[in-house]
């Protein structure tokens, strides 16, 4: 179980790492919701992506 | 460190400007919020309250991550899903089966229900059942924004329905009471609710004849009829089903997967069960179209949860719970049917701590059965879940259906529902010993 637990927890960090390597990419090539203002919530929403994935939090 | 009522209120109407004048500069929603969190945190920064604002922005936005990830990964599991053609196959198949309107509304009625009362999440159900409930109620002659109001008031019920309410959970969590006697207490007003809804949406609609519709629907391919067809179609609902119902019965013998990684599970499931295979760029694709489709939504939650670490840190939200349990109880009936669903709007579960528990032990107090009282409060918040400046079930909702009309005529189309239910709750509250048979 102990095994398992720890597959699943590092599952999570790759679930993280793909979400923000798609936001990463959406932050600067993007088809819908064009413009500064999403340009500038792309950009923070990355953030505890990021975080996550430096295994900083 | 001393926080005044003059400085709260002063930070209050700072937010409440910066969330007004940037929704109009920006027309973002998400960006609006976050920069009214940042407004509430420079205040906090600037009266000396904390010395670390960018660790209340940044931990802010950690409050709702598995929130965004459950979102996304839900909508890639559906998304698949319906790319075999699962969702078509069933639409016709319950339309097919089923002569009257009232029996297909009533059985997506209770289809819509399972998922988020095993989750407790309103948004779960849209996501699974959101799409496919919207359809086969449209094709019964139900109007587009009546349809819709039809899966948003389902989605609310389902969270707020047993075994899992979070609000409850949360409120006596916090108020040290058992989590027994509740199921029948929540289930009572969600059905009388729900068949209102069915017979206040469903009244006059016209079913045109089965032939039509099934001509109108997508053909479904061979492979998705018949025996195997069948096990394409089940496969992947039954292992999310299995899944969740597993870490409800045998919780030591299960390890914690989380919704985000069960969805990921069955979108595996669902892309081998898919008879329309995908190659590794037909995938990406799909992905890189599922993120762009759920930006919005994903980053109004991490965006949420930055209003909330920044109302929090700035005394704001204690400034707003206690004000209003401080209220005589008169006030407090008067008052409970738009502040309730407010504070969800504004601080989603929060709102359960926030003004739900004080207002327990304060009718705890006046001897009155707090069972009932805590039931009937987690009745109310729901209601908030279309309220900005959140509203993540409300818009969920409306993306999901692809609802062109504007918010507010979606708003007042779920008006009278949520009225019913709100009424049905205050009830409860006000008259608790009523409702102490159904314990």
């Amino acid at each position: 179980m102990t095994l398992v637990e720890a597959v699943i927890h590092y599952a999570y960090f790759v679930m993280a790492g793909i979400i923000g390597l798609f936001f990463l990419k959406g932050l600067f090539k993007r088809e819908k919701h064009k413009g500064l203002a999403y340009d500038v919530v792309y950009a923070y929403c990355i953030i505890p992506f990021l975080l996550r994935i430096l295994f900083i939090k | 460190m001393t926080y005044t009522i003059p400085q709260i209120v002063v930070i209050i109407i700072a937010m409440v400007l910066t969330f007004i004048l940037s929704s109009r500069k920006f027309k973002s929603t998400e960006l609006s919020m976050a920069l009214a969190g940042v407004t509430a945190v420079f205040f906090t920064a600037y009266s000396g309250w904390t010395d670390e604002p960018i660790r209340i922005l940044v931990e802010g936005l950690f409050t709702n991550m598995d929130l965004a990830m459950t979102f996304i990964f839900a909508t890639l599991f559906i998304q698949i899903y319906s790319h075999s053609g699962a969702m078509t196959a069933v639409t016709r198949g319950i339309i097919s089966k089923f002569n009257s309107k009232w029996a297909v509304m009533a059985c997506m009625a209770v289809l819509m229900l399972i998922p988020g009362a095993i989750t407790g999440a309103g948004s779960v159900s849209v996501f699974v059942m959101g799409g496919m409930t919207y359809s086969i109620v449209r094709s019964m002659g139900v109007s587009e924004k009546k349809a819709t109001a039809f899966v948003f008031i389902f989605a609310i019920l389902s969270a707020a329905a047993p075994p899992i309410n979070l609000w409850t959970m949360l409120m006596t969590a916090q108020a040290n009471m058992p989590y027994v006697g509740f199921e029948l207490l929540l289930l009572l007003p969600i059905l009388i609710t729900g068949a209102f809804t069915i017979i206040y949406l469903g009244w006059g609609a016209k079913r045109r004849p089965k032939e039509e519709i099934l001509a109108e629907l997508p053909e479904v391919s061979e492979k998705m009829q018949g025996k195997g067809g069948m096990v394409r179609i089940l496969l992947p609902l039954v292992a999310l089903a299995l899944m969740i119902v597993l870490t409800l019965v045998a919780p030591f013998q299960m390890p914690v997967l989380g919704l985000p990684l069960m969805f990921v599970i069955c979108a595996v499931i669902a892309l081998i069960c898919d008879p329309n295979k995908m190659g590794f760029k037909g995938f990406y694709k799909l992905v890189d179209e599922v993120m762009e489709q759920v930006f919005p939504l994903a980053a109004t939650v991490l965006s949420v949860g930055v209003l909330q670490n920044a109302m929090a840190a700035s005394g704001v939200k204690g400034a707003i719970g206690t004000a209003f349990v401080l209220l005589p109880f008169v006030w407090i009936y008067a008052l409970i049917l738009i502040v309730a669903p407010f504070a969800q709007g504004c601080m989603s579960y929060g709102s359960a701590i926030v003004i739900g528990t004080p207002l327990i032990f304060m009718f705890n107090t006046a001897g009155m059965n707090t069972t009932v009282v805590c039931a009937a409060m987690s009745l109310m918040f729901p209601i908030g879940d279309c309220l900005p400046p959140s509203r993540i079930t409300g818009r969920l909702t409306c993306e999901t259906t692809n609802y062109q009309g504007s918010y507010m005529s979606f708003l007042k189309q779920v008006f009278l529902p949520c009225l019913v239910l709100g009424l049905l709750a205050l009830l409860m509250l006000i008259k608790p010993a009523w409702f102490r048979y159904l314990i």
